[in-house]
């Protein structure tokens, strides 16, 4: 065994043990026991650095495969990495873009002003005008934001993910473990991960989230200058702001935070509802709130998709969870692929109405990530599986509710979503083809009702 | 007035039913001649009721050749003017979008010549 292999192994047992202990060796029952082993699974995961934060951060969208406590401790992962030294970053921007960083912008601030576990931020001022795919031309003299990704982690991946494949492989072969398929999540995982490397994909996804939401005054996706973007590079403007988790009292005074919120949630639901993609890793460090109270999205990294027939059935589902219709939003979940059997349908039904009940309806403030991991244990104490879309989906609407209590912390997204929620479903009902196809059935049901 | 008659239409298409009084009033007000609407209440509101009917007709055979012709037209590739602006809109950011690939991939050509040049 490698040396990275044997401290892969040797952070897993200590881990494991230390879980275990605390467990008291499988005597605290549920819920308590899943919370001990997956807070050690995070700290496991940021030990072991780069690779494991990011196959962590990854899990932590998949409520479909993991336990509710895990995929909420593996959101809290922290990217704890020093910074690379300038000297190497000049040498990856001549590598990159064929000279000095002197020599392609008027400015370059060595020092970064954010790292992660892939790459680091630098700040930086443009040299020339540029026109950008969508938007106004960027005067030169613009402040611009350089995404550089850490030098030589493609291969510090690409070894730790043979080593993880050898042991997803053992891992599969242990009871219990083959139902979460480790070696095909893995594989899912490294191509998730293969398209983070490449940061062109992210400014590709940047320009179609900043062409969707040009009409709204309110949204702020940073414009790419793909004259200075290649595989290692991502260059966009630079929005100055804060990020959620620094919004204090005295910032919240200066913007309209309640309006900004519950426009965030809209935001989010259009996403979905609306273009079909939406942005699936949203956390308080991917979006910023401007000082004139808009609302900045970055890094595009995990995007969720949705077909037609999709948003279709998920805007329904949302509006029967906002008007607490639980037989609704089971019906509407099974056009979402969600199978319920039959024989279980009252019991899983009358489930989820106690739980709208409990969170949603009859509290002076809903609580959706109350409801949503309360549904989601709820499938698995059934053993409903739970398709993949479906789960990124709830995922991230209890991330919109967090992200929008950080803006507002007496928002109410339910409250908020009603309003949207009537109108998108009004505007579906409303098309003449939908019109024209629910006439015969509205006549007889009116027929039906003066004549009875 | 023609908005009014218009609105009802729209509220007796959505809420079609089989009211025996209603169909007996447009039935009268379809037979009233012109000059006898303003006999009194009764005239009056019989010849609304058949203006409504005759509206909610017209407003009805609209919906269905809008879902008629929206099909027809798609079949047979006609574009109208909105759906031109969108069509536009679409192949001109397809285009920035190339254009933006085509910077990128001249950004990494300029560096690896740049490479050659050392």
């Amino acid at each position: 065994m490698s040396a990275r292999g044997r401290a892969i192994a040797a952070v897993a047992l200590r881990r494991f043990l230390r879980a275990a202990w605390q467990a008291r060796f499988g005597l605290r029952r549920g819920h308590a026991r899943r919370r001990v082993f997956a807070r050690h699974l995070r700290l496991a995961c940021e030990e072991l650095g780069p690779t494991f934060i990011k196959l962590g951060q990854l899990a932590s969208v998949r409520p479909d495969v993991f336990s509710p406590e895990t995929v909420f401790e593996l959101e809290r992962l922290q990217d704890r990495v020093p910074e690379v030294p300038g000297a190497e970053i000049e040498a990856i921007l001549a590598a990159e873009l064929g000279a000095a960083p002197e020599k392609i912008f008027s400015a370059f601030e060595l020092r970064p002003t954010a790292t992660a576990s892939i790459a680091q931020v630098h700040q930086a001022t443009l040299a020339q005008d540029y026109r950008p795919v969508s938007g106004a031309v960027l005067p030169r003299g613009s402040r611009l934001a350089v995404k550089i990704i850490r030098p030589g982690i493609e291969t510090f991946i690409a070894q730790d993910l043979a080593l993880a494949r050898r042991w997803a492989g053992r891992l599969a072969r242990l009871p219990g473990m083959a139902r979460l398929r480790p070696g095909s999540l893995l594989e899912e995982f490294r191509d998730t991960l293969a398209s983070e490397l490449d940061l062109r994909n992210e400014g590709r996804v940047a320009d179609r989230f900043a062409r969707d939401f040009a009409d709204d005054p309110l949204v702020v996706v940073p414009r790419v200058i793909w004259r200075h973007t290649t595989r290692r590079v991502l260059t966009t403007e630079f929005v100055e702001g804060w990020r959620l988790n620094e919004l204090g009292e005295a910032e919240r005074s200066g913007i309209d935070a309640r309006r900004l919120a519950a426009h965030g949630a809209e935001v989010f639901m259009r996403q979905v509802l609306v273009h079909g993609r939406y942005h699936a890793d949203l956390h308080p460090a991917n979006l910023f709130v401007t000082p004139d109270s808009r609302i900045c999205y970055l890094d595009f990294g995990i995007v969720g998709r949705t077909t037609p027939a999709e948003r279709i059935a998920i805007a329904q589902v949302l509006a029967a969870t906002v008007y607490g219709d639980a037989e609704r939003a089971l019906r509407y979940s099974r056009e979402l692929g969600l199978e319920v059997p039959e024989d279980k349908a009252p019991a899983v039904q009358a489930r989820v109405a106690d739980l709208m009940k409990a969170h949603l309806a009859g509290r002076e403030q809903a609580d959706v990530r109350g409801f949503a991991l309360g549904f989601l244990s709820m499938l698995a104490d059934f053993r409903i599986p739970i398709p993949e879309g479906y789960g990124l989906l709830v995922k991230a609407l209890i991330t919109v509710e967090g992200v929008a209590r950080a803006i507002y912390p007496d928002i109410d997204i339910i409250q908020s979503a009603r309003p949207f929620a009537t109108r998108l479903i009004a505007a579906q009902l409303s098309r003449p083809e939908r019109l024209h196809e629910r006439a015969p059935a509205a006549l007889k049901a009116a027929l039906r009702e003066l004549l009875a | 007035m023609q908005d009014l008659v218009r609105m009802l239409a729209a509220w007796a298409f959505v809420h079609e039913s089989a009211d025996e009084g209603w169909k007996a009033s447009v039935a009268r007000g379809r037979k009233l001649e012109p000059g006898e609407l303003e006999e009194g209440p009764d005239a009056f509101v019989d010849g609304l009721a058949a203006l409504v009917a005759e509206e909610k007709e017209r407003l009805k055979q609209e919906i269905v050749n809008a879902g008629v012709n929206a099909g027809a037209e798609h079949e047979q590739g006609v574009t109208r003017p909105a759906e031109l602006g969108r069509k536009l809109d679409a192949v001109a950011f397809e285009l920035a979008e190339l254009r933006g690939r085509l910077e990128s991939l001249q950004a990494s050509v300029d560096a690896i010549a740049a490479r050659g040049e050392d």
